[in-house]
């Protein structure tokens, strides 16, 4: 066997080995979730296939689905939007000027954004409690900005530095302001990048539980992680084809998000600005 | 527009300490002038650019357009890039990639907020003049080296700028083409008469492009004058060997005067000086001096004049329609143009140093290279 054929079927091997890691326990859920009954690995009831579960949690308004979905993107949405809309002028500040402590500037960033959640969030329900924000969106929104800021501001320096000089020097020559350079070439460049970021900031806030958890008391802000933990069956029992419908439903609009930006995400924008 | 700079310097912040990148720059380029900035790679040419454009701050000094001051720190003045109306071509081009030709083009209209069918307009023209008219829907990245270059000089020319600057526009072009745009960019300079200041360490370029030329080194002007005048009077070794197709041949000479005439020993050799060059000499009023010649008034193998001298041949670089022969003679290589007569390593000529081609240089060790 030539040594390029035993590459390619390692390659290939790798690459299998690595989707069934990843997706095997998605697609656990995704069966369950269409299963009538949750042992359908068992061989007494085997898998059934039915489309009760989701129809449950879409059509069920006790279980406030939909409402928590709804919740999860718009706080979401704004915390990432937020994000970005800070993280961009700052990256771009941290990235061209020639402020003195740059480094240490960046590092202390990070450190900030190590904090254990769990050590925060006793303190933020009070701040919250006091504020009379418990149950808001705001409430979520602020702290998912704070905690994601850093790592936004982070990936945005990194991207930002990487747009060449030469197109600033340039635009400044053809007669933009500081702001317009960034505006209309540097933000516009570096887009892929900010898309990334957003997303990244999205998914992130998409996912977090322990402050959604203790900042929301119910379907007027409850995020979907929170709604799918406290998921009950009648009878107390763990309604396991619901909870598994549900969250099939909530990977939809991440899933959907992805693919909508995956082109401006890998399009190589930068390339042919200078030479080469 | 004239520019000009009096007592220009620039220091910049580094690791060890404050860096001279321009030290006491003196220039004036007149109105609709070539004008290139001409030396290595480090000698604060482009740091002379980025000041005229208004990218760096001089630390001190004045710098003028026409008779507006533009910079000057000890009067708190420093108009921004946005508003002194320079366009500036970058060695990098520096192409929006995330624009097509055409709105790479317009740029600077849009920026400055011009109508639309205004905007169409001059930006076909301009297209048109460099001959990318059919590129206008095309990204950069599609475009090679050449392309980009015009699109970058293109966007240059559409806002009518009062000054044009271009740092080092052909250094990514093939030597085929560089030469071609050469002839096509004075051309154009010519047509649109805009005062322009181009920045090369290529001597070809610089002696073919530029209406005058300053020769930088350390930041410092060495000299200022028109190609002819640094090829022909050059006024230190530096300027000497920078300028010209290959490096003038510099000499270590000592002087001997005898009854009011001067001869200079070049090894075990004597040449006795005309009259003129004797005043120059006198002039230096030093014993060791450098004799400078160029390659291309050494003659090799004939002439019976006085000032002959006898060497070997110890490199020949064949050039095409001439060689350049390399000449062990009185303990210094003299290089040579020849042209016709073919030599090989090791063959024993005499060489003629014509004295009246000659250039005396003070022998101070600040030899350029």
């Amino acid at each position: 066997m030539s040594e390029d054929r035993q590459i390619r079927i390692l390659y290939v091997a790798g690459a299998l080995g690595f989707m069934a890691f990843s997706l095997g326990p998605i697609l656990y859920m995704a069966l369950t979730a269409a299963s009538r009954r949750p042992d359908f690995l068992s061989r007494a009831s085997g898998l059934e296939f039915t489309l009760a579960h989701f129809i449950a949690v879409a059509g069920t308004p006790s279980l406030h689905f939909l409402d928590n979905l709804r919740n999860s993107i718009v706080v979401s949405g704004c915390a990432s939007a937020l994000c970005v809309a800070v993280a961009a002028p700052a990256a771009y500040a941290i990235a061209r000027l020639r402020l003195p402590g740059r480094a240490f500037f960046l590092l202390c960033v990070l450190a900030v954004s190590m904090f254990p959640p769990v050590s925060l969030v006793s303190y933020l329900f009070k701040v919250m409690g006091a504020l009379d924000w418990i149950n808001t969106y705001r409430a979520l929104v602020l702290p998912y900005t704070a905690w994601i800021l850093p790592l936004s501001l982070w990936i945005l320096t990194g991207y930002f530095a990487q747009v060449p000089v030469d197109l600033d020097r340039a635009a400044l020559v053809d007669g933009c302001s500081g702001l317009g350079v960034l505006r209309k070439v540097v933000i516009p460049v570096a887009a892929p990048g900010i898309f990334s970021t957003a997303l990244l900031a999205f998914i992130l806030a998409f996912n977090e539980f322990l402050f959604a958890l203790m900042l929301t008391t119910d379907h007027a802000a409850r995020t979907v992680p929170v709604g799918i933990a406290l998921f009950e069956g009648l009878h107390g029992e763990i309604p396991w084809g619901v909870v598994m419908a549900a969250a099939t439903l909530t990977t939809v609009p991440v899933v959907l998000l992805t693919l909508v930006f995956q082109r401006r995400i890998v399009q190589g924008l930068t390339r042919g600005a200078v030479k080469g | 527009m004239r520019l000009s700079f009096s007592g220009v310097s620039k220091t910049f912040p580094s690791g060890r300490g404050r860096v001279g990148a321009l030290r006491d720059v003196d220039l004036a380029v007149g109105e609709g002038e070539f004008f290139v900035l001409l030396g290595p790679s480090g000698c604060g040419k482009s740091t002379v650019l980025n000041l005229a454009a208004g990218l760096v701050r001089p630390t001190s000094g004045e710098i003028r357009f026409g008779d507006r001051v533009v910079a000057s720190p000890d009067r708190k003045i420093f108009v921004p890039p946005p508003e002194r109306n320079v366009a500036m071509v970058f060695q990098s081009y520096a192409l929006y990639p995330h624009l097509d030709v055409f709105e790479n083009i317009a740029f600077p209209l849009r920026v400055a907020g011009a109508k639309k069918p205004g905007i169409d307009r001059v930006v076909t023209e301009a297209a048109r003049t460099l001959g990318i008219g059919d590129l206008l829907r095309v990204r950069p990245a599609e475009l090679s080296g050449g392309q980009r270059q015009r699109v970058a000089i293109a966007r240059a020319i559409v806002r009518k700028p009062a000054l044009f600057l271009l740092d080092e526009p052909l250094s990514n072009l093939d030597a085929g083409f560089r030469a071609s745009t050469r002839v096509e960019l004075k051309r154009l300079q010519r047509e649109l008469g805009i005062t322009t200041v181009y920045v090369t360490h290529d001597q070809t370029e610089a002696m073919s492009l530029g209406d005058r030329i300053a020769l930088l080194r350390d930041g410092r002007i060495e000299q200022t004058g028109t190609p002819r005048d640094l090829y022909e009077r050059p006024e230190s070794p530096f300027a000497a060997t920078f300028i010209g197709q290959a490096p003038m041949n510099l000499l270590d000479v000592s002087v001997l005067e005898e009854g009011g005439e001067f001869r200079v020993r070049l090894g075990e050799m004597e040449l006795t000086l005309p009259p003129d060059q004797a005043r120059n000499v006198r002039t230096l009023g030093s014993r060791a001096l450098l004799l400078g010649i160029r390659p291309e008034d050494v003659r090799i193998g004939a002439g019976t004049s006085a000032n002959r001298v006898a060497g070997t041949v110890s490199a020949v670089e064949s050039l095409g329609r001439e060689e350049l022969v390399h000449v062990l003679a009185g303990g210094s290589t003299v290089s040579v143009f020849s042209r016709g007569a073919s030599f090989r390593e090791g063959d024993a000529v005499t060489i003629d140093i014509p004295m009246e081609a000659a250039h005396f240089f003070r022998n101070d060790g600040a030899e350029g290279g």
